[in-house]
């Protein structure tokens, strides 16, 4: 496994506790898994995601990634409305460990609040919080 | 943690390789590799994958009354075991419940050697000293911590060890499944006493499987034995614990056009589990040892009404009590739940009826018209994809009618604290499995 210097943690990503990362182009936030989670998670065997179209709350449940090792669940790190999920990951799940930030990203969110995504934590911070 | 962990004589080579390792029966194993446990899955059972097995333990029995002593241990009758032959099997306690289970190897009548699970060495060599008849000739050894092993697996395996040992085409000739030849160590019976000279005795050597030296290209002891515990094709090899690293760089480096892959527990985990094969201590383990897909592990007469011999538990597990039920299921998809102690099985009226003992995913399969088909079955239908299917071990307080299978009555749902899956119990989980196969060298 990864140590905490080796991970791919590009600068222009906000991060969560939870070991996802977020984008935001415009409004639409796309977020994933990062590179400490898919190593952490091993090799990636399923993706459970939402339907275009629901809701979610900040902090709730949206849908799982399922490694040879465990089930995890995956949080919203926002609030806000599913405008896209990829659909790649049904048939490529592997994409998740192979390209996290890139073909791995999980669903597209479209928010109300900015102010939620610009809480979340930047690169330094998120390392931090890793470091204990 | 890691400070108290053992560990085994390829650790290095482990770490090296960047394995993702964990406690496993008090070894630091590796559990994958770099490349992955669907690649390491899917690599046995397309062409040939390595297991480093050195944290499983090794006890010679030797003496006139070796036979006696272990025939009254074992669930098996080794009374027409041939010398040159292995053989599956369990040793219970009195109350029928599993200890460990093993493979007992017979050199020749007054000489044999088990190979039990990570930990059991002492264990086991224990048990057989506690039950052995007082100034009986019986002298037990528990060879772990000298002894190494390796298994090589998967359909090309025959042909990567050819390129590794001395005469392949003696040694490899007429070995069916669950037979073996050679030894690893001078302390066997063999023909090794003989030194320097075995390989070319074993040339001239017509007289019988039993006798051949089996040696690496540097002229090393091995025990070879067609067996394993993947389902598939393959062998395991014993060596003394100074000789496995090279053993193993050896063989990476032979299988490599071949693909050949090393592999972690987790594959060995979901290889065997696909084979329909028990976890010692997880499927099997401190309770009767009976109601399971494993009746082959037990001394049955035809009718199976009862045992061909007395043995340690076979008195308790002829008395029903209301002992529970294991069964193989296999999931609708491949994904999968947490087994252990809060998993809940549920049968399709509703009721909890049991617990899951092993919950993982066989790569190699999937559905296809109420039918398993395997990446290496025949005629897979065009456009079909193989994803993978969850699969395992339920126990539970109720009998199943196996003619029912592919009935509702069979579905079930396996539930852990955080999802809930459709399962159904089956007899048997992958097809198409190699291990028995036929083959010419």
């Amino acid at each position: 496994m990864k140590e905490i210097n080796d991970l791919n943690l590009p600068e222009d990503l906000k991060y969560t506790k939870d070991h996802e990362w977020a984008k935001n182009s415009d409004g639409v936030i796309t977020i994933g898994i990062n590179d400490y989670a898919q190593d952490q998670l091993g090799e990636i065997v399923f993706v459970e995601l939402p339907e275009v179209g629901d809701t979610f709350e900040k902090g709730d449940e949206f849908g799982s990634v399922e490694s040879v090792k465990a089930v995890s669940e995956i949080y919203m790190p926002v609030a806000g409305e599913i405008v896209e999920i990829n659909e790649a990951l049904e048939d490529a799940p592997e994409l998740v460990n192979e390209s996290c930030y890139d073909n791995g990203w999980l669903i597209k969110v479209k928010i109300d609040d900015t102010s939620e995504f610009e809480a979340l934590l930047d690169k330094g911070a998120y390392l931090d919080m890793l470091k204990g | 943690m890691a400070r108290s962990l053992k560990t085994t004589p390829l650790y290095r080579w482990h770490k090296s390789a960047n394995a993702n390792m964990a406690d496993f029966g008090g070894f630091d194993m590796p559990l994958w590799y770099e490349t992955g446990v669907k690649n390491e899955h899917l690599g046995v059972l397309k062409s040939a994958g390595i297991f480093d097995t050195s944290h499983m333990a090794c006890i010679t029995v030797k003496g006139k009354d070796s036979f006696e002593l272990l025939n009254y241990c074992f669930t098996r009758d080794i009374s027409r075991l041939g010398a040159g032959r292995c053989i599956y099997g369990a040793f219970l306690d009195m109350n029928g419940h599993c200890i460990d289970d093993a493979i007992i190897y017979k050199f020749d009548d007054i000489f044999f050697m088990i190979c039990v699970n990570a930990g059991m060495g002492a264990a086991i060599a224990k048990h057989l000293d506690s039950n052995k008849i007082k100034g009986s000739g019986v002298n037990i050894e528990d060879l772990s911590g000298t002894t190494a092993k390796m298994d090589i697996q998967g359909i090309n395996s025959a042909q990567i060890l050819a390129r590794l040992i001395k005469n392949p085409d003696m040694v490899l000739k007429q070995m069916p499944y669950f037979s073996f030849k050679g030894n690893f160590d001078k302390s066997l019976p063999g023909d090794s006493g003989s030194g320097e000279s075995g390989s070319n005795k074993s040339e001239s050597d017509k007289s019988g499987s039993k006798k051949l030296n089996v040696t690496l290209k540097d002229g090393t002891p091995i025990l070879l034995s067609r067996s394993g515990y993947t389902g598939e094709f393959g062998f395991e090899i014993f060596i003394r614990s100074e000789a496995v690293v090279k053993l193993w760089r050896d063989t990476l480096k032979a299988g490599e056009e071949f693909g050949i892959t090393a592999c972690g527990l987790a594959a060995r985990d979901s290889l065997r589990t696909g084979a329909c094969l028990p976890l010692s201590h997880q499927d099997i383990g401190n309770w009767k040892f009976i109601n399971h897909p494993w009746d082959f592990a037990l001394a049955f007469n035809k009718g199976k009404t009862g045992f061909t011999k007395k043995f340690i538990g076979s008195d308790a597990l002829l008395s029903h009590d209301c002992d529970p039920f294991t069964y193989p299921f296999v999931g609708d998809s491949l994904r999968k739940i947490t087994p252990g102690k809060n998993s809940q099985v549920i049968d399709s009226k509703g009721n909890i009826v049991g617990k899951v003992l092993t919950c993982v995913t066989d790569m190699g399969i999937t559905w296809h018209n109420d039918k398993i088909i395997s990446i290496n079955s025949q005629n897979i239908p065009e456009g079909l994809k193989i994803k993978g299917l969850s699969c395992g071990f339920v126990m539970v307080d109720k009998k199943f009618d196996f003619s029912a299978i592919n009935d509702n009555n069979c579905s079930l749902t396996l539930k852990d604290k955080k999802r809930a899956i459709k399962v159904n119990i089956v007899k048997d989980i992958r097809p198409d499995r190699t291990a028995r196969k036929n083959f010419e060298f």
